[in-house]
């Protein structure tokens, strides 16, 4: 659990933070989200003591930060920035390995640590262990840079943009494999970015700052559907607030059950359309439910690019609905078995509720 | 040289003949310089200017026709045609050492040949087609290596060895009839005591630049402020003419000395190494103090963010972060120094300093040019080793993830 009360940072006569108050508890994302300058970063930074701050507490758990020694906090806070904050002439083994080394385990957990953290970023260990940081991919670059901040276990893991270097495509990726991660380990995340869509994506709870001040500190949907002001409203922009509503949405949450190929057409002339499943209880291909109706004899076979998975967002369940141009999606589970189905009338449908 | 160092650059020029064109510039010059140029000189006695003597004059036959074999192989090498790239390329590096050889076994045997007959004090002494002829080959080798892309190891044991087969030569009698021998045979003692109070200075200099110019160039890096002024003094000290600097230090020295008796006692005074010493301190200490602070302000600042971060002490980011990645430039500055040092030294003679100095301002004295080259040659072939082995240290002290 992190909690700044009140916290400040003046420079001269400019106060770059104003009077911060907020609570991370454990197993919880945070995100700290605001225009450049608005003194997120800053923000960050003094969590560590990496900027000491003007006024106000900052405490871990029980302690206040700054009745400990500094370099002992700071071991026991992750740290992880863009992927140049990786040492060039240590290999990659031994830059993961550099909190342990400095907390003195002994050498054989911390070999086992190395293996078990490239493991858990789907880090080749036999390829990797021995390379250096200029002969990674961007993506892999970054991920050893999270595997650090994680390696000596901390309590608290603080991110500053640390996806900002790498390109979209990867980013995406490190974004999914990050969820992954938090979800595997529950630890408290602080992340800074200045990029919404990327902050509703992995939020459990988002900062918005401007100008140094808290404009907001809610749930993601929350922020959506109940902004503060006009400059929460501007900053998460007005043009695909139903899509980024959707990019927080599940799947399952909009799941109903499945209208199954009877014996008969009966099913078919009623609802539009139809499921047939082989014996498995995998679809096979799905009788009508083009976008016009009458289409009811067409058949779509259904396709794993055609299919939804119930943890799969909305937003990207409502994509594949356009680009295939069919009104009802599957929803399988992990065995390809058909569990129910996502409509373009339950996407219409549904209130966009907190 | 401004050559394009691609390796395997050349052959997708398969079109023209010529592959090579450095190897064939230097061929050119050695047949012009062998031409129009003197081989050795002959004079009656060390004072008196000599008569020239061609190549062809001075080898005997068989040793003439091998150089002119071997040049033949190498204008080969240098050619599409007939030799494939590689094969080229390690052909000079056996050809252009051949040659080397020869010419310096030629030049001596030339000596003792001309000098059975002549008066004992007539001098053989070697001419400009010889200088030539020595390191027109040494270029080629450098040049065959980068075009090799040797690595650092295949290059340092050809060159040790090429170092004691040219070195068996002296220890041998191959040239004890040469003037700069008999010079060397004439000064034997103070040779070795001139050459060790050479490298003393150059020693006595290099330590205290280093344990000053270190932590001033880390000081330089820390507080800004300081940069300013510490850079000011020292570029101050660097543009005094070294000559200027050492007459300067010699009033206030010997004052001092006078003053202090315990001072004149360890051998500070006006004149000898003292005044040496601290001249070369002070020009030693830009170099280091500039590379040091290069080096250290190349280290990214996010490098040491993350290092902060991670909970290091600023102990730690010193020795395990900043040093490591700063060392290749520091010790750029050192070669630089060392070398500088080593020349500047000679200078330092003037000022009853010693070293191999001496020797050349003694021999300009007595308009005794062999005597010169006594001082000069060894004062060249350290600077030249002494670069040759910083430059080794350098690329060792690259970190491995960035050589």
């Amino acid at each position: 659990m992190i909690e700044l009360q009140g916290l400040t940072k003046i420079y001269g006569d400019k106060t770059v933070v104003d009077d911060v108050s907020l609570r991370v508890d454990s197993g919880e994302f945070g995100v700290l989200i605001g225009p450049s300058g608005c003194g997120k970063s800053t923000t960050l930074r003094m969590i560590n003591r990496l900027i000491p701050a003007s006024r106000g507490r900052i405490l871990l758990g029980e302690d206040d930060i700054t009745r400990l020694p500094v370099e002992q906090l700071r071991r026991r806070i992750g740290y992880a920035i863009q992927s140049i904050g990786l040492f060039p002439h240590w290999s990659v083994a031994k830059n993961i390995a550099v909190v342990p080394g400095l907390l003195k385990w002994p050498k054989s957990r911390i070999d086992e640590r190395v293996d078990e953290l490239m493991g858990l970023f789907h880090l080749d260990a036999g390829e990797l262990r021995d390379k250096y940081p200029h002969q990674l991919s961007g993506g892999q670059a970054q991920r050893v840079g999270v595997a650090r901040a994680l390696a000596a276990d901390p309590e608290v893991l603080l991110m500053d943009e640390p996806f900002g270097a790498v390109d979209p495509l990867t980013r995406e990726v490190l974004q999914d494999e990050l969820l992954r991660v938090h979800r595997h380990t529950r630890k408290t995340i602080i992340f800074v970015t200045h990029d919404m869509d990327e902050a509703l994506k992995l939020a459990s709870r988002i900062a918005l700052l401007n100008a140094g001040r808290l404009v907001q500190y809610d749930r993601p949907i929350e922020l959506l559907t109940r902004p503060a002001n006009d400059f929460v409203r501007s900053f998460i922009g007005k043009a695909d607030l139903g899509l980024k509503l959707l990019s927080r949405r599940w799947v399952h949450q909009y799941q109903q059950p499945a209208t199954l190929r009877g014996a008969s057409d009966e099913s078919v002339r009623i609802s539009g359309y139809a499921w047939e499943v082989d014996k498995e209880g995998r679809p096979v291909c799905l009788h009508g439910g083009r976008l016009h109706a009458e289409d009811t004899q067409e058949r779509t076979g259904v396709t794993p690019e055609w299919s939804a998975t119930p943890d799969m967002t909305m937003k990207e369940a409502l994509s594949r609905m356009v680009w295939f141009r069919v009104m009802v999606l599957p929803v399988l589970d992990s065995e390809g078995r058909l569990v129910g189905e996502v409509t373009m009338h339950g996407v219409m449908g549904q209130q966009p509720c907190a | 040289m401004a050559h394009d160092r691609v390796p395997g650059d050349e052959e997708r020029h398969t079109g023209s003949l010529v592959t090579n064109r450095v190897l064939l510039t230097l061929l050119v010059a050695a047949l012009l310089g062998v031409v129009l140029l003197p081989f050795a000189s002959m004079a009656p006695n060390r004072l008196m200017s000599g008569q020239a003597v061609g190549v062809t004059a001075a080898m005997l036959s068989w040793q003439w026709l091998a150089l002119a074999g071997l040049a033949g192989i190498l204008t080969a090498c240098a050619l599409s045609r007939p030799f494939p790239a590689r094969l080229a390329r390690w052909l000079t590096l056996t050809a252009a050492p051949l040659w080397l050889l020869l010419a310096l076994y030629g030049l001596g045997d030339y000596a003792s040949r001309a000098l059975q007959d002549a008066s004992p004090a007539a001098r053989v002494s070697q001419g400009a087609a010889f200088w030539i002829l020595v390191f027109c080959p040494i270029l080629m080798i450098i040049d065959a290596f980068q075009r090799l892309g040797s690595s650092l190891a295949v290059r340092g044991l050809y060159s040790v060895v090429l170092v004691v087969l040219v070195g068996a030569m002296f220890a041998g009698d191959t040239f004890d009839a040469l003037s700069i021998m008999r010079e060397y045979a004439n000064n034997k003692g103070t040779f070795t005591a001139e050459f060790l109070a050479h490298l003393r200075l150059v020693g006595l200099a290099l330590g205290p630049a280093l344990l000053m110019g270190l932590p001033l160039g880390l000081l330089a890096r820390r507080h800004p402020t300081a940069r300013g002024p510490l850079f000011g003094a020292l570029n101050f000290f660097q543009t005094i003419p070294s000559i200027a600097l050492f007459a300067l230090l010699v009033a206030p020295l010997s004052a001092l000395g006078e003053a202090l008796p315990w001072l004149k006692a360890i051998g500070v005074g006006g004149i000898g190494a003292a005044p040496a010493v601290i001249a070369l301190i002070m020009y030693s200490l830009l170099p280091v103090v500039r590379n040091t602070y290069a080096g250290f302000a190349g280290v990214p600042a996010t490098t040491i963010e993350a290092a902060r971060g991670m909970g290091m002490t600023s102990r730690q980011i010193l020795w395990k972060i900043e040093v490591p990645l700063a060392l290749p430039v520091i010790l750029s500055g050192l070669r630089i120094v060392t070398v500088q040092a080593i020349g500047l030294t000679v200078v330092a003679a003037l000022i009853g300093a010693g070293g191999l100095g001496a020797f050349i301002f003694q021999g300009l004295g007595q308009y005794a040019i062999d005597l010169v080259l006594l001082g000069a040659v060894p004062t060249i072939a350290l600077a030249v080793v002494a670069d040759f082995l910083l430059q080794i240290l350098v690329a060792l002290s690259k970190p491995a993830g960035m050589r």
